[in-house]
């Protein structure tokens, strides 16, 4: 056998482009509640798809301003999980020093909780987080996050950073704009239809619990979690702005962690009985 | 706001010449932590001042009027934290443009550690691990390094940059205060006995580091320098 030849196009055989995938959740948290958990797994599915038996997760806090709390609650999300689960505090780099860019290329999956979108972009400028983020997409690490976490992969978002809701910039990975927690705070969905009517490049707006993903593609698939929470196209039309529902794939629930153990249990016994021929 | 030691606090309270002084903490380089605000409202307590806190991650919650609220006060304080992060929001919500107007107007800025680094125009940061340089608001013309203990990685850094080119400037070690008023130095203060300030040139390829006179709080009779009218005041803590 000769050396590898030449693809079709005659330049050197490349190695395949790694699907670049963005999860954007228009609101949600990290509870043992069912729509929480559905979002927790699909996360850890998108990240195992990487290949990884144990995928690495990491969440930026940067947002809430790295607090205790989100960072507590992502650990009680993810800790008991078949994951390793990290976090990067640019606020408490004092304590505990970490290779930004190393840490962040490492990962399968980079997960941006919520807070002022504003600060998120100031601190991730001052501390040159942006081109890593842009490179691990490029490498298909995916990218995820809610409400800011969400609204910062696009070129721009409806943002509660300075009290009312206004138009702030995104990191831009993503063309056109999102506006979160569509269902719940009016002000902001009516703040952004109102932007998008004025020239902002349209998008799309999601509910609590309702998500979209891009795997490659030039448009997303949309997910919820919850009966209910929809994804909206939104869209300049002459005269006015325009909402259509997308339809998306409903998120089962998986069972809580003592209930599975409850139910391979129960399994095991009926098992157990069945070939006893204790039960039919 | 060293704990258990209200000498520097008591210093800069003084200094207001106010009989309840306005004074607004920043805890930006925090990340707003809840556990330093509350520190700062048990150090800075209502029957002494009149103290609020401005958090840049919790907008609805706070004043509106940033500005408004800023040029009301009294003194601004700013905690300690990551520099880097604490000028990135600022930028972004306007608030080095409103100290530098706050400045000019008479407020008293100080803040220690991160919120000393701020006010000059290039600072020693050793809080992302290894020391390194970078700008400041430039309100005082001068470099800043803090945690200036012997032997620290910090002092150093600092030495290595002033020979690179970095400006002359100011240390001070843990305790130790430098008190700016206008863009000169007007005397160096200390919550703990041993503490010092010092004053650092370049010459030729010589780091030439002199020990300022510090002035010990804790000593009876040390009276605060009385308010200057008129005078734009800095005092930052290391």
């Amino acid at each position: 056998m000769g050396p590898p030849g030449p693809s079709a196009d005659g330049g050197p055989t490349a190695p395949a482009t790694p699907v670049r995938r963005i999860l954007a959740l228009g609101g949600h948290d990290f509870t043992s509640r069912p729509p929480d958990r559905a979002v927790c797994e699909l996360l850890l599915r998108l990240a195992g798809e990487r290949g990884a038996e144990r995928p690495r997760i990491c969440i930026l806090p940067t947002a809430s301003g790295d607090t205790s709390e989100q960072i507590g609650r992502f650990y009680a999300a993810f800790g008991e999980r078949s994951c390793e689960p990290s976090d990067l505090s640019l606020f408490r780099l004092g304590r505990r020093p970490m290779a930004l860019r190393d840490h962040l290329l490492s990962q399968d999956l980079i997960y941006v909780g919520g807070g002022s979108l504003v600060n998120l972009l100031a601190v991730w400028e001052a501390h040159d987080i942006a081109s890593i983020l842009s490179l691990a997409w490029r490498r298909g690490i995916v990218l995820a996050g809610q409400s800011a976490g969400a609204m910062c992969w696009f070129e721009a978002g409806i943002t509660k950073s300075s009290g009312k809701p206004l138009a702030a910039p995104g990191l831009g990975l993503l063309s056109g704009s999102l506006c979160v927690h569509y269902n719940n705070e009016p002000e902001r969905r009516a703040a952004y239809l109102q932007a998008v009517a004025e020239g902002m490049p349209g998008g799309y707006g999601l509910d609590d619990y309702a998500g979209l993903l891009w795997e490659g593609e030039d448009s997303p698939s949309a997910v919820t979690a919850r009966r209910g929470a929809r994804a909206y196209r939104v869209c300049a039309r002459d005269d006015s702005v325009s909402e259509s529902p997308l339809a998306a794939r409903f998120l089962p629930a998986p069972a809580p962690a003592a209930l599975r153990e409850d139910i391979a249990e129960f399994r095991r016994i009926k098992t157990i009985r069945k070939r006893a021929g204790w039960l039919g | 706001m060293e704990s258990g030691n209200s000498l520097l606090d008591d210093y800069v309270l003084a200094l207001t010449g106010a009989e309840r002084p306005r004074v607004c903490f920043l805890p930006s380089a925090s990340g707003d932590a809840d556990h330093y605000i509350v520190r700062f409202y048990r150090a800075f307590s209502a029957h002494r001042c009149e103290a609020s806190h401005i958090s840049l991650f919790r907008r609805e919650q706070g004043p509106e009027d940033l500005r408004r609220h800023l040029l009301s006060q009294d003194l601004i304080y700013v905690g300690g934290g990551s520099v880097i992060s604490l000028l990135g929001v600022w930028r972004a919500h306007g608030i080095d443009a409103i100290l530098r107007e706050a400045w000019e107007a008479g407020v008293i800025l100080c803040g220690l550690s991160a919120g000393s680094l701020c006010w000059f125009s290039e600072a020693v940061t050793g809080f992302h691990g290894a020391p390194q340089r970078l700008e400041g608001l430039g309100l005082l013309p001068f470099s800043n390094c803090v945690h200036y203990e012997p032997g620290s990685k910090r002092r150093e850094s600092y030495h290595c940059f002033l020979r690179e080119g970095m400006r002359a400037g100011y240390a001070a070690e843990d305790g130790a205060a430098l008190h700016f008023t206008g863009e000169e130095l007007s005397r160096v203060i200390a919550s703990r006995p041993e503490a010092r300030g010092y004053r650092l040139d370049v010459s030729g390829q010589r780091v030439v580091e002199m020990r300022i006179a510090t002035t010990y709080l804790g000593e009876r009779g040390v009276v605060p320098a009385a308010p200057l009218p008129e005078a734009l005041s800095t005092a930052v803590a290391a």
